[in-house]
């Protein structure tokens, strides 16, 4: 089972973390798994193009399935493992109403945290940017933040969609520990900063942490959000 | 259960169009819904802010239920109604698969379809660059021909992940749709005008056609020349 799947994945890419927290859950050790660097071009390498035409990652393969989108990923790992490891999708329809809803707007999140992170990188060339822009793009982040920080105070449980660690939890949690990695302040969002810290020790969590955080300093680009 | 369920939907928004073919599809006709208009900014009214805090569209809820995010209005009817009308996720592990990767590779379609016909809506003047908007195309164009490429993989007259109509048809239809009534040339996209043919006389697909499309058959031709 374990065996006949190939990850090739990036540190610190919140959706390749939610691929490898998925495979924990699932007790799916022992998967065949290569670490490259995007700060070397190793996604556009041919071992990933090949996987991958797209040259991203994380790129996911499962006998002859390949499944290099971290959402078709986690659902098919869900879906084909059901009867094992931990239940990712709950029973109950209005948890499962929520668990659907919140995994969907993690995607949200997790390009308004790019339009920020990445304004200065490799997003938007040089001749093309504005400080107004920029500046938009904070004001639209910190307006999501607070969206997500008033889930947190109104979630019937400690986890997004309520009593149960789901697939929400699998989308939002790398997206909120990549707050964290940039300089979020979680004084200023004590729910958020609860669930991060609530859950950063959680064994998939824990097990699959992006090495490279381990090792280097966290950044503080978004310590005014 | 159709009418404890209420959608509020503009015309033409594929993310809106996606589970409105979800709703035929599982026999839920019949839902409470009410059409709205963008330009009107009917989606920043209280009606919508009250379902849906972000005063989008579609806004959907079923009893207390607020799912409001179109893939997630789409899963969420598939698996509280498993058991009635089209089986919309496939059993086999090979379909299954391939349906969930062209579901999400469709929202990467969709983003690159917006970033050209939707560039003037959505960037402030200032911020306009020609550079940009030819980027945008370029994108666009690669992602069409990737979309052909997997068509062509399959044969003639199927369905995106093989012979099922699938969720990877709902999500990803309305935006193909879109792209024809954006003036895309079916003569240099063969593969895609024959799978717009396919689909687009199904009758959930029929049912919910964007009413002002059907007012005003002429399109734009934004995509003429990509």
């Amino acid at each position: 089972m374990a065996k006949e799947m190939t990850l090739l994945w990036g540190s610190g890419s919140p959706s390749c973390w939610r691929v490898m927290i998925v495979l924990e859950e699932k007790n799916l050790q022992g998967y065949n798994q290569k670490m490259l660097s995007f700060e070397k071009g190793e996604h556009k390498s041919s071992q990933v193009m090949e996987m991958n035409p797209r040259g991203q990652l994380p790129a996911f393969k499962h006998n002859n399935h390949v499944l290099n989108e971290s959402y078709a990923a986690c659902f098919y790992l869900e879906s084909q493992y059901q009867s094992q490891g931990n239940k990712l999708i709950p029973e109950c329809p209005a948890e499962k109403a929520m668990m659907y809803q919140r995994m969907f707007e993690a995607n949200t999140l997790g390009q308004k945290m790019a339009d920020v992170i990445y304004y200065n990188c490799w997003k938007v060339p040089e001749a093309e940017r504005h400080d107004s822009a920029l500046k938009r793009n904070k004001e639209a982040l910190t307006a999501e933040i607070k969206l997500w920080e008033g889930y947190m105070q109104k979630a019937s449980g400690p986890f997004v969609a309520g009593n149960n660690f789901s697939l929400a939890d699998v989308m939002v949690f790398p997206s909120v520990a990549y707050l964290y990695r940039f300089g979020f302040c979680g004084e200023r969002y004590p729910k958020l900063a609860a669930y991060y810290n609530s859950l950063k020790d959680r064994s998939s969590i824990k097990t699959s942490w992006p090495p490279t955080w381990l090792k280097s300093p966290v950044q503080d680009l978004l310590k005014d959000i | 259960m159709a009418e404890n369920m209420t959608l509020l939907w503009g015309s033409g928004s594929p993310p809106c169009w996606r589970v409105m073919i979800a709703l035929e599809e599982k026999n839920l006709q019949g839902y409470n819904n009410k059409l709205l208009s963008f330009e009107k900014m009917e989606h920043k009214s209280q009606e919508v802010l009250d379902i849906n805090a972000r005063g989008q569209l579609p806004s959907f809820k079923h009893g207390d239920n607020n799912v409001n995010e179109s893939y997630a209005a789409c899963f969420y009817l598939e698996s509280q109604f498993k058991s009635q009308g089209t089986k919309l996720i496939p059993d086999g592990a090979a379909e299954q698969a391939l349906m969930y990767q062209r579901m999400f590779e469709g929202l990467t379609f969709y983003e690159k379809l917006n970033a050209v016909i939707y560039y003037t809506w959505f960037v402030p003047e200032e911020e306009k660059h020609d550079s940009a908007l030819k980027r945008n195309k370029e994108a666009l164009t690669a992602e069409l021909q990737l979309w052909e490429g997997y068509l062509q993989k399959l044969g003639s007259a199927s369905n995106l992940a093989g012979p099922s109509f699938s969720l990877a048809d709902v999500t990803v239809f309305p935006t193909v749709a879109t792209l024809f009534r954006f003036g895309l040339s079916a003569e240099r996209y063969p593969k895609l005008g024959e799978y717009y043919a396919l689909l687009k006389d199904r009758p959930s697909v029929k049912a919910s056609w964007p009413p002002h499309w059907l007012e005003n058959p002429k399109g734009q031709d934004t995509l003429k020349d990509i």
